[in-house]
């Protein structure tokens, strides 16, 4: 329809960041684990995408560990994502990583008409750094305060107080995957029920109202007694 | 005797795809003494919200009741202040307050299952968006999204009850809220000249809007709009809605309603009538763009 006034019209983006941990506790299961995991859970964003089309999902991608860097810089449609593998490499810089998303969720580079970002963080340990800092440059960020965040711990040395913090709701979970089985489960959900999520409207949100409850919850992971992180 | 403006009023609203209801609802109230009012609600229509479009049409329904009876005030009395005093005090807490008798006498009839007493009011949770118009006086009211545009008689494009910072998101204040009256935003203009009326007043939910690839793409659809009412008439422009807001809604996955009322070029509007204009007056103005609460 050309003859529509006001020129062409699109749908809206969402933003998703993955925000993975790369330090040297995931060497092994763990990050061949992850890396399997979320290639296998691109074809399911994919679907998620095509159901929705009033969302253009866009993917990037960022790493920490002694420091932060983008994995996947420029947002990526989700038709033309493809995974390369991560490697391990030192700490847990996760404050150096937050700080770099608070700058991408700035207006500019953000854009003004957007649906609400997503920020998937996986983590499997302690930072090493002021990571609150970082957390604080998000919240600062008119975007970081709506965005959608999910939070996955993988196995028991995760500091899930940090993850929780993160979440900023107390009524959201972290998701906990402790087994290579729970970590594919736990990807594909927030592969796709954040994007879900994060295009829904919410009443309240605004002007001093409380939001009301969590728009999305996780599973519950089925547990794996073989294969325990 | 005053010769009441005639205006052309065009409206549609359609359902977003994949929607199995449409959850907007709207209505217009067209006096032949010159009196409109109109309203255009956006029932949130997630799960959370399953009775939404419910909500949606007892807003629209409760605000022409109570604009009825402000315009009413209004045509009657020549006191503009405390017309004000009523446009940013008593109506919003008279829409909220009989919106939620609205519902509530409904969920005494069909309660919701599972869900807590006290938040019933959630899962009708819907917008509000509406205009009062009669000879010398213009308001309108603003709860939640959704855009309220005016073509001036000048030809200026204005959004009078536009958020001082632009709403990010999906998120909206909602009539279900607490103490969504002091949430509800007021637009007050008084129109000395009646030949200073606007010429095209548009309500619409926030689908359409949403929809354009440009930041500006709206206010443009706006001026093309008046520019081709002024050219074509309305009824090439009445034809031609459906399809612009089924358009929309592929974009924005929203169900999309808009309401326009336009004023022909040569209807100068009424030459006497209607409260007292303020002498200084030489156009519309916002005189408040707050609520009061008491």
């Amino acid at each position: 329809m050309s003859d529509i006034p006001g020129g062409p019209m699109e749908s809206r983006p969402v933003h998703f960041i993955w925000i993975l941990d790369c330090s040297y506790s995931m060497l092994g299961e763990k990050i061949g684990t992850l890396n399997y995991a979320i290639r296998e859970a691109i074809p399911e964003m994919q679907s998620v995408a095509h159901d929705n089309a009033s969302a253009q999902l866009l993917v990037r991608v960022l790493t920490f560990s002694s420091t932060a860097r983008w994995h996947q810089a420029q947002p990526v449609p989700i038709d033309d994502f493809t995974w390369q593998d991560i490697q391990v490499d030192g700490g847990t810089n996760l404050g150096a990583a937050l700080s770099l998303v608070a700058r991408e969720l700035e207006t500019p580079p953000m854009p003004q008409r957007a649906l609400k970002p997503v920020l998937a963080l996986v983590s499997d340990g302690q930072p090493l750094d002021e990571w609150r800092a970082g957390l604080k440059a998000i919240d600062a960020t008119p975007w970081g305060k709506k965005a959608v965040r999910v939070a996955i711990a993988i196995g028991a040395d995760a500091d899930r107080s940090v993850l929780q913090e993160f979440l900023g709701n107390p009524e959201l979970p972290v998701l906990d995957a402790n087994s290579p089985k729970q970590l594919a489960a736990a990807i594909r959900w927030a592969s796709t029920a954040a994007v879900k999520a994060a295009s829904q409207p919410v009443a309240g949100g605004a002007a001093g109202t409380k939001q009301l409850g969590p728009a999305f919850a996780p599973p519950k992971l089925q547990d794996d007694d073989d294969d325990v992180w | 005797m005053s010769v009441p403006p005639h205006w052309e009023i065009l409206h549609e609203s359609v359902r977003g795809p994949g929607k199995a209801h449409n959850q907007d609802w709207y209505d217009v109230d067209d006096t032949v003494d010159g009196t409109l009012v109109l309203a255009v609600a956006d029932g949130h229509g997630s799960a959370a919200h399953a009775r939404s479009g419910l909500g949606a049409r007892y807003a629209v329904d409760v605000f022409l009741h109570r604009g009825r009876e402000f315009a009413a005030r209004a045509r009657d009395s020549g006191d503009l202040r405390q017309l004000h005093r009523d446009a940013c005090g008593r109506v919003p807490r008279e829409i909220v307050r009989d919106w939620r008798d609205r519902v509530e006498r409904h969920v005494r009839k069909e309660p919701l299952d599972g869900v807590p007493k006290g938040g019933e009011l959630l899962a009708y949770g819907t917008t509000l968006l509406g205009a009062v118009l009669v000879p010398g006086l213009l308001v309108a009211w603003q709860l939640g999204d959704g855009d309220l545009m005016l073509v001036e008689a000048d030809g200026r494009i204005r959004a009078p009850l536009a958020p001082a910072e632009p709403e990010l998101g999906d998120e909206t204040e909602s009539l279900c809220g607490r103490q969504a009256w002091d949430l509800m935003r007021v637009h007050w203009a008084p129109v000395s000249d009646p030949a200073r009326l606007p010429r095209l007043l548009t309500l619409s939910t926030d689908g359409l809007s949403k929809s354009f690839a440009a930041q500006d793409g709206f206010v443009q659809f706006v001026r093309e709009v008046d520019e081709r009412l002024a050219a074509e008439g309305a009824e090439p422009i009445r034809e031609a809605l459906p399809g612009w807001l089924n358009h929309a809604g592929s974009y924005s996955g929203d169900d999309t309603t808009a309401v326009a009322v336009w004023r022909r070029p040569d209807d100068a509007g009424p030459s006497e009538g209607g409260p007292e204009a303020v002498p200084s007056e030489d156009g519309p103005q916002d005189q408040d763009r707050g609520t009061e609460s008491d």
